[in-house]
């Protein structure tokens, strides 16, 4: 192997070269004072240049399965894929076109106007990051770097408050004991959570995103990275571009190494500039084209009128959709269904899935598994988490799967909805 | 050059397979009695130390001396044996025959699973070819990487091997391009021939420019040391996207950049030729003069890619795509074609 190929700074390598060192093996049964001396650098650098040799002819010699050292099958990663919890945003709609949420091991980026949420949204994902796992979330620790000096404390505190809410309406259902973790969840220990870095230059940004590697090493239970916003610093006075390609590359890779070491979420909240393409002007989000593989996903925001909406704009594996959402004063709406039965424990493997068909009009669609034959008349409950609202219906089952379908009516895509009518239960399955 | 330099205590001939390792005379003692001391004190008399001595020396002139030496039969015995270790570490002359034998029993074409692509590259891509797959954000281009890599692994029975830089490989992905148009079989026997297929796909992150050498010399090493038989050979290597790799380092007040960029895309078309695959790589674009859009990398990339193919995404929203031909070495530029990438 190469000299040339090898991490170590250009004067290193030109001393390297100049005095005859061109391959590996010329470097490896070398001692550091014999090589300080015919390079004329300090034995310390030359101890740490033989070092980084050595680890690289370490890993030359593979006879594992796998072709590289490290590398991982697809099949692998399949099955894995089963285990990765995704990070609710707190709206039905966002979490359905994103498959389940903001996923883990990925860079999103997340862009809009002014005032169209991304703070909001970040700071709902800071919070939803530490939901238990009992109640669908991952129970870890946030990392947000504020470069606008957007955050609010009072505004994280009141989404605090009503994602607890949320989970302690949820917990009825779920009959999960609430009272043994309610210490753990108070509004404080939600704001405690969340590590908090604030940014006054773009200097400051890209030496923090080099320590993000020993910080996550340190506190191993982040589990999400949010970055408000990752353009601000790099727009005004920033008169070298090349410079600056040069550096969000450099960021960018950075972050994706991170989200990927440690299995975190990386959000990245950007701005939006004019664009002239074709005569015309439209919407860009910041940073340029070069930028615009620095994330796994993308995410636009906009404005449809009065209502605000999400479009996926780049992803790997989902397709493009758009989704309404809304911000409200308590925090975040959450349309969820369960379903249960009456007598309770007599059917499982629930599988409850909405469909927004229109603006206002959704589909709950339902499968479950009845566990015990002839029950004659069997009462199901088909529940949904504003209010304490619920719904009987009764009916006769036999043994099987069945799945049902039912539609619903919204009067306001961000209220509580105001009823649900289920269709009359089938005589026979 | 290096007269107190310790040499390899293992292996003198481990400095020369290198192909620019140029070791002092006195390394070669040990295994090639001709360069004895004699030899060594009479080349260190016309100033020759190193095997790069020797090649820049004029050899007639230094012939003509040795004739004059009493030992001149030994030195011109010493002479002739550095020739001839020089000899061996140039590649092979080939004639033109070799070389058509070699591209059409070893240099096979593979299709991407992509008709549209298929078409335009008559075909698919070809072993021995680095491919170049260049367009704005979300045109189509990791999904092509995932279509190829899906089709490769399981229509020719060959490992495919995926350097991701951006995390966006979904095995999600493959498995529904494994899975469309599959005739109904038992759910244990599409499970399995998933797996099989599935097996075969390997995916190696990298971040930097170094890591992506140190991988692509590790797969050097691998293969040149393996017996010619192997089964499961890698057929295909995707980098996605080797822009993201060579971006930070690119310009600025060193050639440095450019020269990793340059020595990146050599051993990649040496890797591919040596070992009869095919590499796929994915550029992104860059503002140009007038607001018109081009490839990253520059100039001197251009030249690099064997094949080279423009896409971008009409959009309509209804997953149509178009992809134009660049550069090929075979087929004529400028030939356009418009296809679909299912959901």
């Amino acid at each position: 192997m190469e000299v040339a190929d090898l991490p170590l700074s250009p004067s290193q390598r030109a001393k390297l070269i100049s005095a005859g060192y061109t391959t590996l093996s010329s470097l490896s049964a070398l001692s550091p004072p014999h090589l300080a001396c015919d390079l004329n650098i300090s034995e310390y650098e030359a101890l740490e240049i033989l070092r980084m040799v050595a680890s690289q002819s370490s890993k030359t010699f593979g006879g594992t399965k796998a072709i590289v050292v490290g590398a991982q099958t697809a099949w692998d990663m399949l099955h894995e894929e089963n285990f990765i919890t995704r990070i609710t945003t707190s709206c039905a709609e966002l979490d359905n076109i994103l498959g389940g949420g903001i996923s883990c091991k990925e860079v999103t980026e997340i862009g809009g106007v002014p005032g169209i949420g991304k703070t909001q949204l970040g700071i709902q994902l800071a919070v939803n990051v530490q939901i238990p796992v009992d109640y669908g979330g991952l129970a870890g620790k946030a990392i947000y770097v504020d470069t606008e000096g957007s955050f609010l404390p009072e505004r994280v505190f009141q989404i605090a408050e009503a994602c607890i809410k949320d989970m302690v309406e949820n917990s009825h259902f779920r009959r999960k004991d609430f009272q043994t973790c309610q210490d753990k969840l108070q509004p404080n220990a939600f704001l405690e959570n969340i590590f908090y870095f604030r940014i006054c230059s773009y200097t400051e940004q890209v030496a923090l995103i080099n320590y993000l590697d020993k910080f996550i090493s340190e506190h191993k239970d982040v589990k999400i990275v949010i970055v408000d916003s990752v353009t601000f610093h790099f727009r005004q006075d920033f008169d070298d571009l090349a410079l600056r390609t040069r550096v969000l590359g450099g960021l960018a890779l950075k972050l994706m190494k991170v989200a990927q070491k440690f299995s975190l979420a990386v959000v990245l909240l950007n701005q939006v500039t004019t664009k002239f393409s074709e005569g015309s002007v439209c919407l860009a989000l910041a940073l340029g084209d070069s930028w615009s593989h620095a994330c796994t996903n993308r995410i636009i925001l906009y404005w449809d009128g009065n209502e605000r909406y999400a479009y996926i704009d780049k992803s790997p594996s989902l397709r493009s959709a758009s989704a309404p959402y809304s911000i409200c004063g308590q925090g975040g709406n959450q349309i969820s269904f369960t379903l249960q039965s009456c007598p309770e424990e007599l059917i499982d493997q629930q599988d409850i899935t909405i469909q927004q068909l229109g603006e206002k009009d959704i589909y709950v669609n339902y499968r479950f598994n009845v566990i015990t034959g002839n029950l004659g008349q069997l009462n199901l409950v088909l529940a949904c988490q504003f209010e304490g609202w619920r719904e009987e219906q009764g009916g006769s089952v036999g043994q099987g799967t069945t799945a049902m379908r039912s539609s619903a009516h919204c009067s306001n895509a961000g209220s509580p909805l105001v009823g649900v009518r289920l269709p009359t239960f089938p005589a026979s399955v | 050059m290096r007269e107190g330099k310790q040499s390899d205590q293992c292996e003198p001939f481990a400095a020369l397979t290198s192909s620019v390792a140029m070791p002092p005379l006195k390394d070669l003692e040990r295994e090639f009695s001709e360069v004895d001391y004699n030899f060594q004190q009479f080349c260190a008399s016309h100033g020759i130390l190193s095997v790069e001595d020797f090649l820049v020396h004029d050899l007639n002139v230094l012939v003509a001396f040795a004739e004059q030496h009493p030992t001149s039969k030994e030195l011109k015995q010493g002479i002739t044996r550095i020739l001839s270790i020089i000899d061996n570490h140039h590649q092979p002359w080939l004639n033109g025959m070799k070389l058509l034998e070699d591209a059409l029993q070893n240099k096979h074409v593979l299709s991407t699973g992509c008709e549209g692509i298929d078409l335009l590259l008559q075909g698919g891509l070809r072993e021995g070819q680095l491919t170049e797959l260049v367009g704005p954000s979300s045109s189509g281009k990791t999904q092509i990487c995932l279509e190829a890599a899906s089709n490769v692994a399981d229509k020719y029975m060959g490992a495919v091997m995926f350097l991701d830089t951006c995390n966006s490989f979904s095995p999600r992905r493959i498995a529904c391009f494994l899975t469309r148009g599959v005739s109904p079989s038992s759910k244990e026997d599409k499970k399995r021939s998933l797996e099989r297929v599935m097996s075969n796909i390997f995916i190696y992150s990298v971040f930097d420019i170094f890591a992506l050498l140190g991988v692509l010399q590790q797969l050097e090493c691998k293969w040149r040391s393996q017996v010619y038989t192997r089964d499961n050979q890698v057929k295909l290597l995707i980098i996605d996207s080797i822009s993201s790799l060579i971006t930070p380092i690119l310009g600025g007040n060193g050639a440095n950049g450019r020269s990793l960029m340059i020595s990146a895309g050599l051993l990649l078309k040496k890797l591919a030729h040596e070992h009869s695959l095919s590499v796929l790589v994915t550029n992104h674009m860059v503002g140009g003069e007038g607001g018109a859009l081009k490839p990253a990398l520059g100039e001197s990339w251009k030249s690099v890619p064997h094949v080279r193919i423009l896409l971008s995404c009409d959009r309509g929203g209804n997953n149509l795509y178009y992809a134009s031909l660049l550069k090929h070495p075979t087929v004529a530029s400028g030939q356009a074609v418009r296809f679909m990438i299912e959901e």
